[in-house]
């Protein structure tokens, strides 16, 4: 099996505070992966600099390796990578236009034709299940829309062009169980097309849809796994005690 | 790769994209554009600190901040602004002692004892007092309060540090209201359910908690109005007649920036007057500088209690 | 005890400040409606002593060319200042330096301003009393204000919807206007009329660097002209007339408020036709 994404003893620092600690991964191609552990373990911080949007925090000091495809991120345009892998977000984040508009945003940008866009956006709102519940209101505002609607809009929105990877950042965490289902069934629909990071607090989620899982604690891995072996035969003591339930 | 009719749209556009050009040229035209208007303000500092400093090779900085006598344009120029330094204290701290009262009071009544309704309906009103010009307030100042000094008070002459006092309170009114009024309310939202929670009547949280927690808040007030009453020249220069004589309550007086209005046509160039003048603008500013660090100080010796 | 004395103090406080504000307003309003006519707006002024008769026409016009002049120059720095340091530069040094620069200017009392204009453009690069001169000493003592104001709106904007646009490869000329800027440009808008009505209100700057005591309507931005703030000071310092010094006060008061009003006028044509209108042309 293919690594698509891995990282080679990654450090984050903000000013004196360690955030990351000598991380090393690496993310098998249309797998699901989650990471999991408890608040402000850095799980947050690891997606973003994934991304590279860390790089837009001038107060982070970050050391390591990211290869992408055997690359080395640093040395690929910030755009591209960031177009390569897409990202959604704790708190579903529709920008303040029509639903239409924020599928356009991206695809305007990489100047695609009008036909073209029309015909993508219909496919991604397909893909998340929305095209059904919106399809006749695309020009209203997407922030009428309810919260699993927006998140999903937002999960559209970032397929819309095309990335090979999806970085999740908790993106149930708002959500109600209905929501957070639907949303659950996609990404296991998704699986077969893209490489999927998803940060979670759920640990049920995890096991529900997770192909591997990923354990960190303040800053360090502590256990990467199957997702089987992760939940039913932890080789660490401390990922037990968080599965279990002790702490986190 | 994922297989579908859309995949591969990316790639085949990748080689040109307007829209980096545009990126390009915008963050180099506003960086431009940034650095002109820095370098402007950097040369209007430096311009008015140089043409200042030229006062202090004919006159020592020490005979021009404390002695008395202005005869800028005589055989033997004389250059002190001692009177002007203490009229511009006098009036604008006279100003904030009338002012802050009002303004705290008006605040407590704004953020604490009023529903939103007339609170929005009363803050634009006194938002709108900000907005009226100074030579406006002049002209009220003249017609209102010289005059009721002249006629009720049977003053010799009306325009008095006095007068002017009173009318920049006024004109400092809206700024101390909307200072205070913001971090009152700020408190208010923070702590009114733990205090309604604790069962304790609304003047008592007002006494107890937002009066010594928005002190800070008031402090900030107090630097905002004297900063504004200091530099204020229309209003000020037109009801407090404008003689360069040591403040007394109910005697004519100047301020720096009055002497700096009414004779800044009259100084040729490069005149030791001209350069005076200058000199006069940089002494209010120092005074402005001092009043802020020694805030500054005040602020940060206050502890550990404030708002935010 | 202590309780009342709190009530009564903020009442008595408030009740003073709104006796206050009606009174100015009252005041203004009842004597200058008696001095306005039709012709008060477009005539010039007139008489022995100048202005003791006619209008204001020419003060209009001035006030307006001043308040342009110093709105557009003020704002295209203000707002390039301000997008550059939120968005585009990282080097934190430089900022506080570029804020701590913004922060003296801001206060630079307006007579200085004036004093450095009237050497610096008047009498130095020669280019003599006129509107130009006039609407920049304006436009710098605005500066600070609008440049700050447009900070504080642009740091408002949620981060995350700037890092949601970024983490879709888009770079940051094109969030900024598609996504900042339509969610920041009320703000601004608002920010923008409420410096320029201090600029058309204030005296101090224009007093040696653009204004004049009489002048006819101006016909190049090298000319000088009358404004409003400064005819009213002539017409109450000179003693020419009360009734038209009140009637001048009123007009430049309503100009004011015109300019202040038009963010509210803006919104509530921009909530309905506008919008309305767009949304047709799309569908």
């Amino acid at each position: 099996m293919l690594d698509l994404l891995s990282v080679e003893n990654l450090s984050v620092r903000f000013h004196d505070q360690k955030v990351l600690r000598n991380i090393n991964a690496s993310f098998k191609k249309n797998k699901i992966t989650a990471i999991i552990g408890p608040s402000g373990c850095g799980k947050s911080t690891l997606l973003k600099t994934l991304n590279t949007l860390l790089m837009e925090d001038h107060e982070a000091n970050i050391e390591g390796k990211i290869l992408f495809d055997n690359e080395n991120i640093d040395k690929i345009e910030k755009e591209k990578i960031r177009q390569k892998i897409g990202m959604v977000f704790q708190n579903p984040v529709p920008f303040p236009l029509s639903i239409y508009k924020n599928m356009e945003y991206a695809l305007k940008y990489y100047g695609v034709k009008k036909d073209e866009r029309k015909m993508i956006i219909e496919e991604k709102l397909k893909v998340t299940g929305l095209y059904e519940e919106v399809k006749d209101s695309l020009n209203k505002s997407a922030l009428k829309l309810s919260g699993g609607q927006q998140q999903r809009l937002c999960i559209a929105r970032a397929l819309s062009i095309e990335p090979e990877i999806l970085l999740l950042d908790e993106p149930c965490s708002s959500l109600d169980v209905k929501n957070t289902k639907n949303i659950e069934h996609m990404l296991l629909a998704l699986k077969d097309q893209y490489t999927i990071i998803i940060v979670t607090h759920n640990l049920f989620q995890a096991s529900r849809i997770a192909d591997e899982t990923l354990f960190m604690l303040d800053g360090e891995v502590i256990e990467f796994d199957l997702t089987e072996n992760i939940f039913n035969h932890p080789k660490e003591q401390r990922t037990k005690e968080y599965v279990m339930g002790i702490y986190g | 790769m994922p297989e579908g009719s859309t995949s591969g749209f990316l790639r085949r556009r990748e080689k040109v994209n307007i829209y980096k050009i545009i990126d390009k040229l915008f963050l180099y035209l506003i960086r431009f554009v940034s650095m002109i208007s820095v370098l402007l303000l950097v040369f209007i500092v430096i311009f008015i600190l140089k043409e200042s400093l030229l006062t202090f090779e004919e006159v020592s900085f020490y005979d021009f901040v404390f002695k008395k006598g202005w005869r800028p344009i005589s055989e033997n120029p004389e250059l002190g602004i001692l009177p002007m330094i203490l009229s511009t204290l006098y009036v604008s701290i006279l100003a904030l002692g009338i002012a802050l009262p009002l303004g705290v009071g008006s605040s407590i009544f704004l953020s604490c004892m009023v529903n939103e309704k007339n609170r929005n309906f009363i803050k634009p009103i006194i938002d709108l007092m900000a907005g009226i010009p100074s030579v406006v307030y002049g002209f009220m100042g003249l017609l209102l309060i010289v005059k009721f000094f002249e006629r009720k008070l049977s003053f010799s002459s009306g325009e008095s540090i006095l007068a002017a006092s009173i009318l920049l309170a006024i004109m400092i009114l809206p700024y101390i209201i909307s200072t205070c009024d913001e971090s009152m309310i700020k408190i208010l939202k923070k702590y009114e359910s733990t205090s309604k929670a604790l069962g304790v009547s609304k003047y008592h949280m007002i006494r107890y908690l937002i009066l010594p927690t928005a002190k800070k808040g008031i402090l900030a007030s107090v630097v905002l109005g004297l900063s504004r009453g200091m530099g204020e020249t229309m209003a000020v220069m037109m009801v407090i007649g404008n003689s360069p004589l040591y403040p007394k309550l109910f005697g004519k007086g100047q301020t720096i920036p009055g002497l700096i209005a009414l004779e800044m046509g009259g100084a040729s160039v490069n005149s030791i007057h001209y350069h005076a003048l200058f000199a006069s603008g940089l002494i209010l500013m120092m005074m402005l500088m001092i009043i802020n660090v020694l805030f500054y100080f005040i602020r940060k010796m206050m502890g550990t209690v404030s708002e935010e | 005890m202590k309780h009342l004395s709190i009530k009564l103090w903020s009442i008595i406080s408030i009740s003073l400040v709104m006796i206050i504000i009606s009174c100015i307003f009252g005041f203004l309003f009842i004597h200058g409606y008696e001095g306005i006519s039709y012709e008060f707006f477009i005539k010039e002024p007139n008489g022995m002593p100048l202005g003791s008769e006619g209008g204001v026409y020419n003060a209009i016009i001035g006030s307006i060319c001043f308040t342009g002049i110093a709105t557009i120059f003020s704002f295209v720095f203000a707002l390039s200042i301000a997008t550059y340091l939120v968005f585009y530069e990282k080097n934190e040094k430089i900022k506080s330096f570029i804020r701590f620069i913004i922060g003296i200017i801001a206060g630079v009392p307006s007579i200085v301003l004036g004093l450095f204009g009237y050497s610096f453009l008047v009498v130095y690069l020669k280019i003599g009393i006129s509107i130009l001169t006039g609407g920049i000493v304006l436009g710098i003592m605005i500066f600070p204000f609008m440049e700050i104001r447009f900070e504080k709106t642009l740091l408002e904007v949620d981060i995350n919807l700037i890092y949601a646009s970024l983490s879709m490869g888009v770079n940051r000329t094109y969030t900024f206007f598609k996504i900042i800027l339509p969610i920041c440009y009320k703000d601004m808008i608002r920010a923008t009329c409420l410096s320029a009505s201090f600029a058309m209100g204030a005296t101090a700057p224009i007093l040696l660097t653009g204004a004049v005591y009489y002048a006819d309507i101006p016909n190049s931005i090298f000319s000088p002209a009358m404004a409003l703030p400064l005819h009213l000071y002539l017409l109450i310092s000179e003693g020419i007339s009360l009734k038209n010094a009140y009637a001048t006060a009123l007009v430049l008061i309503v100009l004011l408020l015109l300019i202040n009003s038009i963010p509210t006028v803006l919104d509530m044509i921009g909530g309905n036709k506008i919008v309305r209108f767009i949304k047709r042309r799309k569908s």
